[in-house]
């Protein structure tokens, strides 16, 4: 019995590894080829977000000719995203990129990486300065703040009551965001009020029913400001069925297919984010260069393929601004 | 009166809380988002009815939130490649029924701990739905929202459907052989078979009837709304479960009332609303929760403390 | 430990089931590590294996410490929350309150006591089933991190000295792993070559039967709980340590990943039969498929489905044969079918 059992499982992982050949066949890693290997990681699997990154990503590895891996954890846990660029370190992969749940909680794992000779790239959010090359920066957490406050003070008439929908009260950087916003809100616009934050999980079923509480809870509220991307179109329904549409205005940080239907709807009236596709190309194409020598620290300048040249200030290449999606143009894009 | 304690002592909390809210929050009772509310909770109110069987027979499921995403995601890609409702309806309720067929096969036919089982397909089902979807929404056809109804004709059906099945498990739990089967494998698998039950085969039935539930509670939340997060259902079995405990379910199998189940679903689905209406921050959401089901349960472990003394 | 024949054959024949978990559960690891090896180039390296013991020191701990409370037929899922609550108490101690870390370790262990010791009221004095005191617990406890630090208070920038704690290696082995090891010697000898151990054996055979023979069961319990609730505080400290930082949001999911490997190490859920070298082969045999997965450059996703494979076939492998013998069974003998 023992010995079928033992034998079954070899069996099992023995078509494990039959499947895994294909993809490790053609990797520089067995042969010590000249092909590079990037590994990037989301924040977590299964997010459309770095789903479309990736798109990207996959787009300029094509282009480039490199090795892409792509992991992270399957719910964002800054120990688990630790634990996995360690693994990568040992692995032996040439350049990691990394969107960092949590500042401290990775830069330990990516110095460590450093200092074995592997070149470290940032993008989405960054880690401490020492514990990378560069920082792909699509926008800097107080340009998203400022842009979503801005945003929401214009729909507003700068006045009122509005609330916030967040995915985790922990997420670092949604409470960066939620800093800089209420900074901004302090500053610029004395006349509005941000009465609660809400949590979602990060699901929208969830935003939805918090949405609904809020509207009720706060009769005179005016507009809902949802910073994780499954609590827009969560808001947007709940704002719907309350017949509040117009009444309540929605904003957020999403991505755009999500919030096509209620944008042209008329319940949510602008969308903030950027282009989620030119991130992934751009990290991965600094990633390459980074580790060709192409490009080097105290560079000013970065020609980054079908994206021209763009700035680099210090050590972050900046991609652009937060880009803002509205009735108007956001049949344009597709993702 | 003694042997309905948990569940009175629950249904005081509850009552405390409603009269704390008509006093404090009496926006609480707004028909449109308290409808909205309600029909939110049908589909757990279904789940948890069905886990609470599950616990009278003595087993438990923590894989109904992976099987109801992914329902969830199947009715939305069946309905998105133009099948009819009622035959997505089958369809669903039948994958539901499939897959807690696996899970009964496994703990009936091989006699294996259901909360291993469970864990194990809970995690199977859930990462590789996250593997082949990779959080991506599905749209579903505008004519499937509240199944084609207005937006209140729908709610009422989806609440009011949920009530139906709970009323026709209360009863027949009672009342009908099936029924009393599971109170009788609960409570004594070994009895149950020396008096001519299978106790095996109503194992299988109850988690076959509970993927059943599932499926038909992942279509129920599925119209709620034009899109399917496939996310959706993640910790619902604690959710489920935490109403049927706090609602007299003995986790050792033979005791429970779906009323009790009801009350419990009630009680947890009204503490975050309570505290969002009451102004308290978010901040103390979790703690106060945890701390109501504690409350709930030692009311009802300090009166039997006092009994048996 | 000599008792009568008839406790000794009964003895043994249990005896004869967890060597065969366990035996399946080490061939599981050896295939393991045989199949990653020879798929990724780094994986059977030294600094690799020190590397995956450093990673699965925390819910190691959890798991070792879940044990002996699933012995008794209990389960505590609030491990994770606690280990979190934990880990900012100590920070906000060392950081606001302004003592030494040694002291804020200290009283962090106290804390986890006190949490476990609520743990243990309840569930010991008034009775209540664990699972849902412990689910309570769960979110009782994530909570209060959440609201002392409003979620966005992170406790950084601890001193070297104490990151060598969960960065750095002593003679020979990653630090924190000396205290795995020690923890794990301590639970073993407890669990299996104490009373107290065999005490909460009986307890989860039969609770009724326990106290009728005399054994204070609730105060064994409740030590139970407390001992994981010292633990969890244990494995948070390391987890800082690790992470260089504390945060609302430590160990998350944590009480899941323990259970897991407590079961797949052979543990029966109902109570009563288990040991703790099994629990080590379940956290070995789960770690080890989490980090060779990034070294055969599998996504993640196929670490849970793998975990959750695993479980159903290690268990199942155990209830096969009885499955067997009992269908060949009808076929040989010529007794009625009852």
């Amino acid at each position: 019995m023992k010995r079928f059992l033992s034998l079954a499982l070899c069996a099992s992982l023995a078509i494990l590894s039959a499947c895994n050949k294909s993809p490790e066949s053609g990797s520089s890693n067995a042969s010590g080829g000249k092909k590079l290997t990037i590994a990037l990681m989301p924040k977590s699997k299964g997010n459309a977000y770095f789903i479309s990154c990736k798109a990207g990503a996959d787009e300029a590895a094509k282009e480039l000719n490199v090795d892409l891996l792509f992991d992270g954890p399957t719910d964002p846990d800054p120990a688990k995203q630790n634990e996995i660029i360690e693994n990568w370190t040992t692995l032996g992969v040439d350049v990691i990129a990394a969107a960092c749940e949590n500042k401290e909680g990775i830069s330990t794992a990516l110095k460590k990486a450093r200092s074995k000779g592997i070149k470290v790239v940032t993008y989405d959010s960054d880690a401490n300065p020492d514990a990378r090359d560069f920082f792909v920066n699509q926008a800097t957490p107080e340009g998203i703040a400022e842009t979503l406050m801005d945003e929401a003070a214009r729909l507003t008439d700068s006045e009122g009551e509005f609330a916030i929908i967040t995915a985790s009260l922990t997420a670092a950087n949604m409470n960066e965001w939620r800093k800089h916003i209420e900074a901004r809100l302090a500053e610029k616009y004395p006349k509005m009020k941000l009465v609660d934050t809400k949590p979602c999980d990060d699901l929208k079923d969830k935003a939805q029913a918090e949405a609904t509480n809020l509207m009720s809870a706060y009769p005179n509220l005016k507009l809902i400001m949802a910073i994780c991307s499954p609590a827009v179109p969560g808001a947007a329904e709940a704002v719907k069925q309350a017949g509040k549409t117009g009444a309540v205005k929605v904003i957020g940080l999403g991505l755009p297919s999500e919030n096509r239907k209620y944008v042209h709807e008329g319940v949510t009236q602008s969308v903030v984010l950027w282009k989620t596709k030119d991130l992934g190309y751009l990290t991965i194409h600094a990633a390459a260069d980074l580790a060709n020598g192409q490009l080097k620290p105290g560079a000013k300048e970065y020609n980054a393929g079908r994206l021209g040249t763009l700035k680099i200030e210090g050590d972050s290449i900046v991609l652009g601004k937060p880009f803002i999606f509205n009735k108007d143009n956001i049949d344009q894009f597709d993702f | 009166m003694q042997k309905y304690s948990r569940e009175l002592s629950v249904a005081i909390v509850l009552a405390l809380l409603l009269l704390v809210m008509a006093v404090a929050a009496p926006a609480f009772y707004d028909p449109q988002p308290l409808l909205s509310r309600l029909a939110r909770e049908a589909p757990t109110l279904i789940v948890a009815c069905g886990v609470a069987l599950v616990m009278v027979a003595r087993e438990i499921d923590i894989s109904i939130g992976s099987i109801f995403a992914l329902c969830g995601v199947c009715a939305g890609l069946l309905a998105g490649s133009g099948w009819p409702l009622i035959a997505v309806f089958g369809a669903v309720v039948v994958l539901g029924a499939v897959l807690g067929a696996m899970n009964g096969a496994l703990v009936a036919g091989l006699r294996l701990p259901s909360i291993v089982v469970t864990l194990a397909t809970m995690v199977i089902l859930r990462e590789g739905l996250r593997w082949k979807q990779q959080g991506a929404f599905i749209n579903l056809p505008d004519a499937w929202q509240w199944f084609g109804l207005s937006q209140r004709g729908g709610q009422w059906a989806l609440i009011a459907g949920a009530l139906i099945i709970l009323a026709v498990l209360a009863w027949a739990s009672r009342h009908l052989a099936g029924g009393r089967f599971l109170y009788a494998v609960g409570s004594n698998a070994e009895a149950a078979r020396l008096a001519g039950l299978r106790p095996r085969w109503i194992t299988l039935a109850v988690f076959v009837f509970m993927g059943a539930l599932a499926g038909l509670a992942a279509l129920l939340n599925v119209v709620q709304s034009p899109q399917v997060d496939p996310k959706s259902g993640t910790g619902l079995e604690l959710k489920a479960i935490a109403a049927a405990v706090v609602g007299g379910v003995a986790v050792s199998g033979g005791r429970g009332n779906l009323w009790g189940v009801f009350v419990g679903v009630l009680l947890l689905a009204c503490i975050n609303p309570a505290l969002t209406y009451l102004h308290v921050e978010a901040y103390w959401e979790k703690a106060i929760q945890g701390a109501i089901i504690l409350l709930a349960v030692i009311f009802d472990g300090l009166r039997n403390r006092r009994a048996t003394n | 430990m000599a008792a009568s024949g008839n406790t000794n054959q009964r003895r043994h024949a249990i005896g004869e089931f967890l060597f065969r978990h366990e035996t399946i559960l080490l061939l599981v690891l050896v295939a393991e590590w045989f199949y990653f090896n020879s798929v990724g180039r780094r994986f059977g390296t030294l600094d690799n294996t020190f590397e995956i013991m450093r990673h699965s020191a925390e819910i190691g701990l959890l798991a070792l410490v879940m044990t002996p409370i699933i012995l008794t037929g209990g389960i505590d899922l609030s491990v994770g929350s606690l280990l979190g609550l934990c880990a900012i108490l100590f920070g906000k101690l060392w950081r606001d309150v302004g003592m030494s870390l040694p002291v804020a370790a200290v009283c962090t262990l106290l804390i986890g006591a006190l949490a476990g010791g609520l743990n243990a009221v309840l569930i010991a004095r008034l009775r209540l089933p664990a699972l849902i005191v412990t689910l309570g617990t769960y979110s009782l406890f994530r909570g209060l991190a959440e609201a002392i630090t409003r979620g966005v208070d992170t406790f950084t920038n601890f001193p070297d000295s104490f990151l060598a704690l969960g960065q750095q290696h002593f003679a020979g082995l990653p630090t924190q792993v000396w205290f795995f090891l020690v923890v794990t010697i301590a639970i073993w000898l407890l669990v299996h070559r104490t009373t107290f151990g065999r005490s909460l054996r009986a307890i989860g055979f039969s609770p009724e039967g326990a106290r009728y023979a005399g054994l204070p069961v609730e105060r064994r319990i409740a030590q139970a709980y407390i001992l994981a609730g010292v633990v969890s505080a244990l494995a948070a400290i390391i987890y800082t340590a690790r992470l260089g930082q504390a945060k609302a949001d430590a160990g998350t999911g944590y009480e899941l990943f323990a259970i897991t490997a407590v079961v797949l190490g052979g543990t029966s859920i109902f109570g009563g039969i288990g040991t703790v070298h099994g629990t080590l082969f379940g956290v070995a045999a789960i770690a080890v498929l989490d980090n060779g997965l990034v070294h055969a450059r599998q996504p993640r996703e196929m670490a849970g489905m793998l975990t959750g494979v695993l479980l159903l076939a290690a268990l199942g492998a155990g209830a096969l044969p009885k499955l067997l013998a009992k269908l060949r069974a009808p076929r040989h003998s010529s007794a009625p079918p009852s």
